[in-house]
């Protein structure tokens, strides 16, 4: 199963996980790693390295809270190997669809659907609403 | 790029300039001592307050580390130009004659670069702490910011050459004076 590895500003990315498994119950093949707000992102590094080596050489998906934050630019490098992708910009259906689907496609692939689910899930309701 | 359309629509205030400084040189927008670099308060606060036209990263590890430049260059708004030099390039990159010093953001690691840059012959009359992060020898001195003796050390050799030296995460937020956090006489 792909790993989902969430990397977020303080405690968004655990309430991001209480918030999906209301919905769709406990997931497995989780984890998060918090960047707390006296962490140095060396400190920071080192945390995501040591929860990283338990699923070392398995496939995992890195869900990035920040475009351009200290988690993003600690955890960007895992690019860089074979079986990691890293998506910026989680919010909930974006968890939601990967919980839902990451059995069933390739680690490029989910990360390509996720990135725009992510997308497609912003709407500005007032104007969407004017337009019909 | 969606982050980058988002960071657009920042609202910018004009930068009040401060005047020529030292020497009559154009003062450098702002330098920052932030182990982050460019991170979430310097792209989505600083730059709304400020009129920065150029981020400068001083890093040595960075600027041997082309993955990381394209990394934190990915993440500036498309309007920012985001340079990365060495201490050493930076003092000739950074010089007086270089044009939009006023509007220029410069980003280092530590006390211990700033202390370099000056030394090197980069002048500027002042400094912002804004983030230096926990670790081993060092101690909380103000919000997120902590310090090992050292670099407390090298902070003050700075003020005693006039670098005025605030503690300031973001604008709008409490800041405190480092000379106030030391003392003025010692």
């Amino acid at each position: 199963m792909i790993n989902i590895v969430l990397v977020s500003h303080g405690d968004l990315g655990d309430a991001l996980i209480q918030a999906t498994e209301m919905i769709t119950g406990p997931i497995e093949h989780l984890f998060s790693v918090p960047l707390l707000p006296d962490e140095s992102p060396e400190g920071f590094e080192k945390k995501l390295a040591t929860t990283l080596r338990e699923i070392e050489g398995q496939e995992m998906l890195v869900l990035i809270d920040l475009l351009g934050g200290t988690p993003y630019n600690v955890a960007a490098r895992y690019v860089l190997k074979g079986n990691v992708e890293c998506v910026t910009g989680v919010n909930l259906p974006m968890l939601l669809e990967l919980v839902t689907s990451r059995d069933n496609v390739s680690l490029p692939e989910l990360a390509g659907v996720i990135a725009q689910v992510g997308r497609e899930a912003i709407e500005n309701l007032g104007a969407m609403l004017n337009e019909q | 790029m969606m982050a980058a359309s988002y960071f657009r629509q920042a609202v910018r205030r004009p930068h009040r300039t401060e005047g020529k400084g030292v020497n009559d040189i154009e003062e450098l927008g702002l330098v920052r001592v932030d182990d982050r670099l460019i991170h979430g308060q310097v792209i989505a606060v600083w730059c709304k307050h400020h009129r920065f036209t150029r981020i400068v990263i001083v890093d040595d590890g960075v600027a041997a580390d082309p993955f990381m430049q394209e990394v934190l260059k990915l993440a500036a708004p498309p309007d920012l130009q985001v340079d990365v030099f060495s201490i050493e390039e930076s003092i000739k990159a950074l010089s007086q004659d270089t044009p939009d010093r006023g509007t220029m953001m410069v980003l280092l690691k530590s006390p211990l670069a700033a202390k370099r840059l000056y030394d090197g012959g980069l002048k500027y009359s002042a400094l912002n702490v804004g983030g230096i992060g926990s670790g081993p020898g060092r101690k909380n001195v103000f919000k997120n910011i902590s310090a090992s003796g050292e670099e407390i050390a090298i902070l003050r050799y700075l003020m005693d050459k006039g670098v005025k030296i605030t503690l300031l995460t973001v604008p709008g937020e409490r800041s405190k004076a480092f000379s106030d956090l030391v003392g003025k006489g010692h």
